[in-house]
């Protein structure tokens, strides 16, 4: 089949690999109509997450028919439309019932270099690094779904494949990041980063019932399509001198009363620290650059939250633990628990409340995935979400 | 999976890395004289040269007599009068020819003769049959009520062979607030070699405890799932001796199941 590769740093390539198998009873192959990329994708073709190598299938946003089930996997059908999270989990662990499924205690056969590196293993991800279990991915034909019976949702009804294919991670994991404001009713929220998942994230925290969001970003044209759908406002950091001082003024001086990182551990930022970041992570003395979640912290009202959903790797520099701690802000974070939100969200869009299909700016064959790759993360052609077809 | 090693014996951290700091310049001086000679600002030549091999062998002997022995006292103490024996030969160096280096020389010996010193006493204080070995524990939380954990290890027959071979001891216990059940694995780790074959085996995957934290793994896997977990680069589910050589992340051609 046809699949995208991951060939080193800044190198991706259309290439042919084997046609993937049922390894365990508990598998499903899905034979996939779209799939996308997404902006953690970026930190691995950049070369930021350790344990990659060459020949990786990358992929974690895919969508499909069942075209084969294991003997372990009742529930699904050859046939069947589905969508599948990102996230591997077992259902059956601890962490699995407590509904934590990004911390699936038995999906990742690489749980101990994860355990070297984070102190305790993470779940398996689709096309995710060696440190997730080295899954291959599904920007390609196909895709070995495990634990089949767990994860995916099937989709019924009449809905286009890019109304439902964000169930896969970017929708929920907007969604997380709001719910983790622990939003009860006229709150102010900033959000970093009007990429697909700040989009979310806005749109989530307003259908949360926060009375304001506020969506920080440089590009005009990512700020504009959230003023339109999301019912956000917007502040272009490059026409501010100070986000923090400018969030504050915006907010009769208390700051919001939650902060969303929507940028993780590649932020871009204009000034002399951006340029410390930048040579501290080029001669890997901090594998993150943190200037988001370093303004979030800052611009935090009292007793607030800042809530992280950008994706980190390893360790960050200069973190403002003083302001943390004295001002009582709690930090939540995670990899999206994206099987508890399948249904609910699911909910949402058959209701109308939300289509999230609004994001997508490029359509493009797989064959152009590199393409993709280039315009999405040079941020080309107005590019904010870019969905592959097979 | 949580590994805790409580120390049973006498020897400590600081007394280990004495023994590997003995290892590593032992050899370094013993493969390559001249340059080190030429570190500590000596001539290189002649003399100097046969000096710092035997200097070298000294080192050697002295971290393979710590890393192997439970209770290297003496070693410590070989230590002790090994930096001695350092000093005053730098002294003659630094009397016929005063350069920077061999005062950098005389400063980094005096550097590490105050840990030295520290660990010999520190070593000549303990009293009765020395004591050897580390006492491991390897826990895993599974998911499943005490009954049935017990019943799948009485099934597991190769796992429990291999602990009663290692004289391991097996303990299961509920795990606090309706969490499962806590299996516990306790062993005297005592390799060949003192800590020589314990850093040896260790690299190779092939000691114990990291053969029982993969085994203990696939265990809970096996219990709360019902299989054992393949991806396309760790096709034979979690080892860690396979964590090194991964195949790529992408679908395997030739499919044994």
């Amino acid at each position: 089949m046809r699949a995208l590769c991951w060939n080193g740093v800044n190198k991706v390539e259309v290439e042919n690999v084997p046609d993937p198998t049922i390894l365990n009873d508990r598998d499903a192959i899905v034979q996939i109509s779209s799939t996308a990329i997404c902006g953690s994708d970026l930190h691995l073709v950049d070369g930021y997450v350790p344990t990659m190598k060459k020949g990786d299938v990358l992929g974690h946003e895919f969508m499909g028919e069942v075209v084969e089930v294991g003997k372990g996997v009742s529930n699904l059908e050859v046939g069947d439309r589905v969508v599948v999270p990102f996230p591997i989990a077992c259902g059956a662990c601890n962490a699995c019932e407590r509904q934590l499924f990004s911390l699936c205690e038995n999906s990742n056969p690489n749980a101990r270099l994860a355990e070297k590196l984070f102190g305790h293993p993470t779940a398996g991800i689709f096309g995710y690094s060696h440190l997730t279990g080295g899954f291959a991915g599904g920007q390609s034909e196909f895709a070995r779904v495990p634990f089949a019976d767990v994860g995916p949702i099937v989709i019924e009804n009449g809905f286009s494949d890019e109304q439902v294919l964000f169930l896969s991670d970017i929708f929920p994991t907007g969604y997380m990041g709001a719910e983790m404001c622990d939003i009860q009713g006229g709150e102010v929220i900033a959000i970093w980063g009007a990429g697909p998942v700040g989009q979310f994230a806005a749109a989530s925290a307003r259908m949360l019932g926060a009375e304001r969001v506020i969506l920080i970003d440089r590009f005009e044209y990512r700020l504009a399509i959230a003023e339109q759908h999301t019912g956000a406002e917007t502040l272009n950091y490059e026409e501010v001198d100070s986000v923090p001082e400018a969030l504050k003024e915006l907010t009769g001086g208390r700051g919001p009363d939650a902060c969303i990182d929507a940028v993780g551990m590649e932020s871009h930022f204009h000034g002399p620290l951006y340029a410390y970041d930048r040579m501290k992570q080029a001669a890997r003395m901090e594998t993150d650059r943190p200037y988001a979640l370093r303004e979030a912290i800052m611009s935090c009202r009292n007793g607030g939250i800042v809530s992280v959903v950008g994706v980190y790797g390893g360790f960050v520099d200069k973190f403002p633990m003083g302001a943390l701690m004295n001002r009582g802000i709690s930090i939540r974070t995670g990899q999206c628990h994206v099987q508890r939100y399948l249904r609910p969200l699911f909910e949402r869009i058959e209701n109308g409340e939300i289509d999230p299909s609004f994001v997508v700016t490029h359509r493009l064959p797989l064959d152009d995935a590199p393409k993709g790759y280039e315009l999405f993360k040079n941020k080309e052609d107005d590019c904010l979400k870019v969905v592959l077809t097979p | 999976m949580a590994t805790h090693s409580i120390r049973t014996r006498d020897k400590d951290s600081l007394a280990v890395f004495l023994g590997w700091f003995s290892v590593g310049l032992g050899t370094a001086q013993l493969l390559a004289p001249k340059a080190l000679c030429k570190v500590v600002g000596a001539s290189g030549e002649g003399t100097s040269r046969t000096l710092m091999r035997l200097m070298g062998a000294r080192e050697l002997t002295q971290g393979i007599g710590i890393l192997t022995r439970p209770r290297p006292t003496n070693w410590l103490w070989a230590r002790v009068a090994g930096d001695g024996l350092d000093l005053s030969l730098l002294g003659v160096v630094a009397a016929r020819n005063r350069t920077k280096r061999t005062a950098f020389a005389i400063a980094n010996v005096l550097a590490v003769t105050a840990p030295d010193v520290f660990e010999s006493l520190h070593l000549s204080r303990k009293q009765g049959e020395p004591r050897e070995g580390m006492r491991v524990r390897k826990a895993v939380t599974i998911n499943r009520g005490r009954e049935e954990v017990e019943r799948a290890w009485a099934n597991a027959q190769e796992l429990r062979e291999r602990v009663l071979e290692a004289d391991a001891t097996v303990s299961f216990e509920e795990a606090p607030g309706d969490r499962g059940t806590e299996l516990a694995v306790e062993f005297t780790e005592q390799p060949p070699a003192g800590d020589l074959g314990k850093t040896a085996l260790k690299l190779s995957g092939r000691d114990f405890a990291t053969q029982l934290a993969d085994d203990l793994r696939r265990f809970k896997q096996l219990v709360e799932t019902g299989e054992v977990v393949r991806s396309d680069s760790t096709p034979d589910g979690h080892l860690l001796a396979g964590h090194l050589k991964q195949r790529p992340a992408q679908p395997l051609e030739e499919v044994v199941r």
